[in-house]
């Protein structure tokens, strides 16, 4: 008697979402693999300029991840979120300046991030749309500019003298000051933060965001609220550009106004979007590479800005799903291949 | 492009010269330059190249500093003091520049110090004026060689003391906290002087309209008025002024930012008679200056201003420190620029040793017939104001 072939279990089809998602996550192991490799050559050189740049880097990378989420993730143009990068920084290095404490700067641009969060994604997500671009642009700038005037955080002149501070976790701790140090500690902190937003953006929270994106009219009748579930984005994204925010004083020992203005916020959006936007793994490959990019090109001309311009109207025109769309899409079928027997 | 033209014939004008002079040695003495070549300060950041290029061309054709040619590395800042760190890092890490200046808005300054003083480097301003930079916020390793606001305030308010004894004065500021700051500090000032405080507003912005504050300054019946508005706004205060017949029996003074080259045209008659003080004016005449104007007008095509002024007279202060202390070692340096008095093309400048500040002679000028002519000269010790730092 022949046994009846076996009916083909239907293998638990991996919905794209998932697949794309791993595929960010062989991306960014491939980053840490390269950033690892990269800080060992820099130490074993003794470089200081370009560790540090890197961390700079890494610390935008964060904003840009914010932007990440809303854009690419929930549909909505954050002109602003500068705003809360800004606040994260100014935070932690009152906070620094006060109690030399990593730990303290953390919980202290954790909680304002959430707190601010809360309160503009009251105001901001009222309107939709271009209106949400514009009421996010508008909210920064007051902030950036109350700033600018406000004498007690050192107004136009920013706040200089944030001390170096030893980072610990138990037995182990460096100094802020250590190029090599810094950067594997910054590495992994923002590697953390994309991992928490890559977990919260599969759960179903996640997917609700992304229906929203494509219809949010249609995730009401779904029996959804997108009020909800968009403010929700809105705090996870003020939160971690606020963590990001909270490294820069860190890093370079001082808090200016121009880190809450448009440029910054303008620049993580650029970032995105060159990088590859709904990808995460695209804000920090972006960061990188734009940074390099405007260390070099900032030395070699004052036109700079030009090429920076030209890069991102290339990638928008050519590349629509950013430099991670040329690869990712890739290692997407190879992820999908290994699952067939 | 035509920038990086000029840097190129300005460092070929070096090699010419290392080429010419035998007894120079090959390895060049490194400065490098952190401005804004883009963006809303570039303006200034052309002056400060102009400046700094000058001085290096003359000085390597006379030979270098202790035989070494200079050689400068310029970086945009972009007027943002985190692009200005980073690039500043870069001079100091990676082109193992000897010395720094170039920074504008006193945010860079004040955070490229920080960032000099935890690498062990030395750094100049010949821009920034925010009095903090020498005061509360001094750092060992900071320089300023040109003037900061209090100096500016203090040499007009003398002006005032000798012409308008016990004058009677209202204030006209913007209302951000630069402007109030220049008005509390020149307030102060008129105060010390004798003279009295009649009230102060403070106007947007951008404002449209002045002359909503006109019967509030009528009212009060004042010889003078103080203001430190800027740009655009000064075109609409002064016209709007002139409309109003305000003019006539009110003496203007300003902040040295009010009336500039780029505003003068469109106030046109309005701006006759408005004071200021400043640390610099192309009109100087000595023979010292009438030189370097020339030669700044047959290398940059234009006149030079403050800044131009100032970045100049830095080369010739770094040279004479490094020569002094023979090397280009950080502490050596130090020891040698503090107390330093050198000659510039506004005359002999001293950097005081307690918080780094040039001491120098302050010049007020009057706008007459759309030009600056200098009414008075105030001595530098009499500008310069107290020393206030604590840090070293």
């Amino acid at each position: 008697m022949r046994e009846p072939a076996p009916t083909e279990t239907p293998a638990p089809a991996r919905d794209p979402l998932t697949t794309a998602m791993r595929a960010s996550h062989v991306l960014a192991g491939v980053l840490v693999v390269g950033a690892l490799a990269f800080a060992a050559f820099g130490a074993a050189v003794g470089d200081t300029f370009y560790l540090r740049l890197a961390t700079e880097a890494l610390i935008f990378a964060g904003l840009a991840l914010a932007v990440d989420i809303l854009l690419g993730y929930t549909g909505l143009l954050s002109l602003g979120q500068a705003l809360y990068f800004g606040l994260g920084a100014y935070v932690s290095a009152l906070t620094l300046m006060a109690v030399p404490s990593f730990w303290a700067a953390f919980g202290a641009a954790l909680l304002a991030g959430t707190v601010v969060g809360l309160v503009g994604g009251v105001i901001a997500n009222r309107v939709r749309g271009v209106y949400f671009a514009l009421i996010t642009f508008g909210m920064a700038q007051v902030v950036g500019k109350v700033v600018y005037n406000t004498r007690a955080l050192g107004a136009s002149d920013g706040l200089i003298g944030v001390p170096v501070v030893d980072i610990g976790f138990g037995p182990w701790s460096f100094s802020s000051a250590s190029p090599a140090g810094l950067f594997l500690f910054v590495l992994g902190y923002v590697m953390v933060l994309y991992a928490v937003a890559a977990y919260i953006l599969d759960t179903p929270l996640g997917r609700l965001l992304i229906a929203m994106r494509a219809n949010e009219g249609r995730v009401a009748f779904l029996g959804y609220r997108p009020v909800t579930a968009r403010l929700i984005a809105y705090v996870i994204a003020a939160v971690v550009a606020s963590l990001s925010g909270a490294l820069y004083p860190m890093l370079r020992g001082f808090v200016s106004p121009e880190l809450l203005f448009f440029t910054t916020s303008g620049n993580a959006v650029i970032t995105v979007i060159t990088g590859g936007a709904g990808t995460l793994v695209g804000a920090l490959y972006g960061s990188l590479l734009l940074t390099v990019i405007k260390s070099y090109v900032g030395s070699w001309t004052e036109h700079h800005l030009i090429v920076i311009g030209l890069l991102f109207m290339a990638v928008v025109i050519f590349l629509p799903r950013g430099l991670i769309g040329l690869v990712r899409p890739k290692i997407e079928r190879m992820l999908s291949r290994e699952r067939k027997p | 492009m035509t920038s990086t033209l000029r840097l190129l014939s300005a460092l070929l004008a070096g090699t010419a010269a290392i080429a010419a002079t035998p007894a120079l040695a090959a390895d060049p003495i490194k400065i490098g330059v952190v401005t804004p070549l883009s963006g809303t300060y570039a303006g200034i950041g052309q002056q400060v190249r102009w400046g700094l290029e000058l001085a290096a061309t003359e000085v390597n054709a006379a030979g270098g500093i202790m035989g070494r040619p200079v050689e400068l590395s310029f970086e945009d800042e972009e007027a943002n003091p985190s692009v200005a760190v980073q690039k500043a890092e870069k001079l100091f890490q990676v082109n193992k520049v000897d010395f720094l200046t170039g920074t504008v808005n006193s945010g860079s300054t004040l955070a490229v110090g920080q960032l000099a003083e935890r690498a062990g480097k030395l750094i100049a301003t010949t821009v920034s004026f925010a009095d903090s930079i020498t005061a509360d916020k001094c750092s060992p390793n900071v320089f300023r060689v040109n003037a900061r606001a209090g100096q500016q305030s203090a040499a007009l308010a003398s002006w005032l003391a000798k012409e308008k004894p016990q004058a009677k004065v209202f204030y006209l500021g913007p209302d951000y906290e630069m402007g109030r700051s220049t008005v509390a500090a020149f307030r102060s000032n008129v105060d010390r002087v004798g003279g009295s405080s009649l009230g102060e507003v403070f106007a947007p912005l951008d404002s449209k309209d002045y002359t909503q504050y006109f019967g509030q300054i009528r009212a009060t019946r004042p010889q003078v008025l103080y203001t430190s508005v800027a740009g655009t706004d000064t075109v609409r205060l002064f016209t709007q002024l002139q409309e109003f017949g305000l003019l006539g029996n009110i003496t203007v003074l300003g902040a040295s930012g009010t009336v500039t080259a780029q505003n003068i045209g469109a106030i046109g008659k309005a701006a006759d008679g408005f004071v200021t003080g400043v640390g610099y004016s192309a009109e100087i005449a000595t023979p010292e200056n009438k030189r370097f104007v020339e030669a700044f007008k047959a290398a940059a095509k234009t006149d030079p201003d403050l800044y131009g002024a100032d970045s100049y007279g830095l080369i010739f202060a770094y040279k004479a420190a490094v020569e002094k202390a023979g090397s280009t070692d950080t502490d050596k340096v130090r020891e040698a620029l503090r107390g330093l008095t050198w000659k510039t093309p506004q005359g002999e400048k001293t950097l005081r040793a307690g918080d780094h500040q040039a001491e120098q002679t302050m010049y007020v000028v009057r706008v007459a017939g759309g030009q600056f002519k200098i009414v008075s000269e105030i001595p530098g010790p009499d500008a310069i104001g107290a020393d206030t730092c604590t840090k070293f």
